[in-house]
């Protein structure tokens, strides 16, 4: 049976740059301080407080993007929502792990432990939008947002669904940095800052008009070994007919860490000798589903043909028109890698 | 005509033993593994629990891991079960094999973050625990124990985590990305989920007495469950024996409640015959129906109802065997996968213990006593999560 | 018994984080959940913990909250009645 094209149709974003909106392309606003939330938008506006009255941040920012991209496309019910989140609720889990430890066993509150788990996200859209399909949610570290990704394409292509809400989401609290800055994940460098991830992406298994761009394939794989990069690599160009000088830019994860972007430098100078790199962490931030905003700003550019200058790893680019094919390229300490490939809708 | 999946391996870990072995004598000598809390350190002592009847040091020494060495319960649990999987598929090394683990759990690392919370805020004594944290921590613990792994993902969608993996295995071996996927899950008990649990007031104090009119809530479990997945092709190539057919799955959401099953059931009357359609079985194929069950009020009503939509007046012989292992939680689909699979293999259905009094709302009771031996040929098991998120699968006869 | 009323629609207001009503938008007598403001399960638990916490009154079956739970005026009397704080 021959594979349907997948397309992604829209996408929306929360995230530290302005939200709902495409503004970071032509004013990215710019941030020194390592610890950084996501500018919300006023929830009472889009949402009844009693709507409101119970859900978190991570909980409103994804009911918001996702009703966005189902209006944007018309599309009430996706055949499937798919969900990705590398801490998940956690800041509900945080107030009732704190009030455990602090208070004790006794009076605790259900609703704190009720919007804890990974998937009140995924419910929480499908009881939004009353759909019964496929619900599902990915909780793997850096490349949680892969998986996500990975599940919906292959359904979509092989037409098991024909609409897909994907997402990825996560919040970071202030006691959480904390965590992860003791970890030496981030925060120890003078460049480079956490943020927050709010992403949903409409995918369709057909072109349509206003479509961003083609999602060609996704290769993801756990501590390769000597060829497996290339390899997989090579897989991915070979199945979308794509060859290594049609990509015009390899879009990275650096994050201002020095441990992770060491690996960035020496893999792609390896994967992808004199390409020009692109980065995306310097405007939104490292979350764990960081790399959701990456495909966004991908599929953004893509949507638009052309990459604005501030996007270019190296210094001196200017923005370049006519972009037809992006290769993304997301690695998590070193262990978990990934490619995705986007292609301009074109005629 | 999509690839056939076939189980070749399986390795559970729960109240009930540490093995299929010890599990599957529990289960045909109807001995629950439901016991007053042990291992746990918490003061809500009223209320029983399913336990795995190791302490860590224990589960350590079992894997030949220094005791030194950071781990989290979840991991060792999942640790224990995998190997098992693995070792009756005989898969020892990769072979140029792509093996995928495909994991579930909700609580990840959280039984060292409940106990090092303060120290994780206040100081650097506990930072290797802080990595544990995460749910996919708990997965690359697990796929780093063995090293065979070349793609692993976690799932978190509560207490139908594992059973998602399986289905998303499945999906991955018939798209070609995969030569063999261990899928299940695993999950220990925590003073945090056991306290969220008493918060929605959903805990028995006595044993758990899932489909009874009676029924006053659910006994918290605790461990793991694994499947080895292959296509026909793959485990004929390989000489490996399968146990059964993963011949159907489907997961669907309620979409009613963050908390509570929709009064006719839907999710789960949608999921169960989804399950029915992918494997081109009608309802009366059906042997044995593995259920959810957690034995609270409103979800063996709810599961009850949507039973009896897909089946009508024929409805197979139902039960929880949550009444031996206690709710396993994100582990529950893979250890009740493996329940199954034994009630295939041994021609026997597990009883649903402490069932008395019939649910006026049914028109079905479960298992009571143990029949005598008849071959079944389709399993079908049930795994909802919080949320609505519900899967069913089913396992066939080869 | 007025008092108990007024403080009882503060305190529901704040637990259950319905920020956009004043105390006097509560009606005595309207029921609480469904029809009335629209409260669900979960926020019967939530007044379960607010009751224990605040009043000292444990209630260990959540079927008997929703006798307790039809209207402020039948809550502000059982804990009137059955208060320890």
């Amino acid at each position: 049976m021959a594979k349907k094209e997948v397309y992604i149709w829209a996408a929306g974003q929360i995230s530290v740059q302005s939200p709902l909106s495409e503004a970071w392309m032509t004013e990215p606003l710019c941030y020194r301080e390592p610890y950084v939330q996501a500018i919300d938008p006023d929830y009472k506006q889009y949402f009844a407080p009693n709507t409101l009255r119970r859900l978190g941040k991570i909980l409103r920012r994804a009911l918001l993007t996702s009703r966005r991209v189902m209006e944007e496309t018309g599309i009430a019910c996706p055949d499937a929502i798919i969900t990705a989140t590398g801490l998940g609720c956690i800041e509900n889990t945080e107030i009732f792990l704190d009030a455990l430890i602090r208070e004790g066993e006794e009076l605790l509150k259900p609703t704190h432990f009720m919007q804890s788990t990974h998937n009140t996200i995924g419910s929480l859209i499908a009881i939004d939008s009353s759909c019964h399909g496929y619900n599902t949610t990915y909780a793997h570290k850096g490349i949680s947002f892969e998986c996500a990704l990975s599940d919906a394409f292959l359904q979509l292509s092989n037409g098991r669904i024909a609409t897909a809400l994907t997402g990825a989401h996560d919040e970071m609290t202030p006691d959480y940095f904390v965590l992860l800055k003791r970890m030496g994940y981030l925060g120890h460098a003078p460049n480079g800052f956490s943020g927050e991830t709010a992403v949903s992406l409409l995918l369709g298994g057909h072109k349509r008009e206003n479509a961003l761009c083609r999602l060609q394939g996704i290769e993801f794989l756990y501590r390769p070994e000597k060829d497996d990069l290339q390899q997989s690599l090579g897989r991915l160009l070979q199945q979308s007919q794509c060859r290594m000088e049609d990509i015009d830019a390899v879009m990275t994860g650096y994050n201002g860490q020095e441990a992770n972007d060491r690996v960035y430098t020496e893999n792609c100078a390896r994967l992808f000798p004199g390409k020009r790199l692109l980065h995306y962490k310097h405007l939104f931030g490292e979350s764990y589903t960081a790399s959701g905003l990456g495909v966004y700003a991908a599929a953004a550019c893509l949507g638009r043909q052309s990459i604005p200058a501030h996007l270019f790893f190296h210094p001196g680019n200017r923005e370049q028109q006519g972009v037809r094919h992006l290769l993304f390229y997301n690695q998590f300490e070193n262990k978990n890698h990934s490619f995705i490939l986007l292609s301009a809708c074109g005629k | 005509m999509q690839k056939e999946i076939f189980v070749t391996g399986a390795g559970i870990v729960s109240a009930t033993g540490i093995n299929k072995q010890e599990t599957l004598f529990a289960l045909q000598e109807n001995r629950t593994g439901i016991a007053p809390i042990r291992h746990l350190k918490t003061a809500h002592v009223e209320f029983p629990a399913g336990e795995v009847k190791r302490s860590n040091e224990e589960l350590c020494r079992m894997l030949c891991i220094p005791e030194t060495e950071i781990t989290t319960r979840t991991s060792l649990l999942g640790m224990v079960a995998v190997r098992e999987a693995l070792a009756q598929a005989s898969l020892l090394r990769k072979d140029g094999l792509r093996i995928a683990l495909i994991s579930g759990t909700t609580v990840g690392g959280m039984d060292k973050s409940e106990q090092y919370y303060l120290d994780f805020l206040e100081n650097d004594t506990k930072n290797a625990y802080i990595a544990t944290h995460d749910c996919g921590a708990c997965t690359e613990m697990i796929a780093d124990y063995f090293g065979l792994f070349s793609l692993v993902e976690t799932i978190s969608t509560a207490c139908s985590s594992a059973a998602n993996a399986i289905m998303t295995g499945a999906m991955l071996l018939r798209e070609g990305k995969a030569d063999v996927v261990v899928a299940g899950g695993c999950e220990c008990i925590t003073k945090f989920h056991l306290n969220g649990f008493n918060t929605l007031m959903i805990l028995d104090r006595e044993l758990c007495k899932p489909f009874d009119a009676h029924r006053a809530g659910l006994n918290l479990g605790e461990g793991a469950g694994y499947l080895v997945l292959e296509t026909r092709e793959s485990a004929q190539k390989r000489n490996a024996n399968p146990l059964g057919r993963l011949s159907g799955y489907a997961n669907t959401s309620d979409a009613f409640h963050q908390t509570a099953s929709s009064p006719e059931g839907e999710g789960a009357f949608l999921s169960m015959r989804k399950a029915l359609e992918e494997a081109q079985l009608n309802p009366e194929d059906i042997s044995y129906i593995n259920a959810h069950g957690t034995g609270t009020e409103n979800n063996d009503l709810s599961e009850g109802i949507a039973i009896q939509r897909v089946f009508g007046d024929k409805i197979p012989p139902v039960s929880s065997t949550k009444s031996f292992t206690g709710h396993t939680t994100s582990a529950a689909g893979g250890v009740e996968a493996v329940i199954s699979l034994l009630a295939l293999q041994h021609h026997f259905i597990p009883v649903n213990l402490n069932f008395s009094t019939p649910m006026s709302e049914l028109p079905f009771i479960p298992v009571t006593e143990k029949k005598p031996a008849a071959p079944l040929s389709h399993v079908l098991s049930n795994s909802f999560g919080f949320g609505g998120n519900d899967t069913s699968l089913i396992f066939s006869k080869i | 018994m007025n008092e108990l009323i007024l403080t009882l629609k503060k305190e529901i207001i704040e637990v259950l984080n319905l920020e956009d009503l004043k105390p006097e938008d509560i009606l005595d007598d309207a029921p609480l959940f469904g029809e009335g403001l629209g409260l669900d399960s979960i926020d019967a638990l939530e007044l379960i913990v607010l009751m224990e916490k605040n009043y000292g009154i444990k209630l260990n079956d959540p079927a008997q909250g929703r006798d307790v739970f039809r209207s402020i005026r039948v809550m502000a009397g059982y804990i009137q009645a059955n208060r320890v704080k």
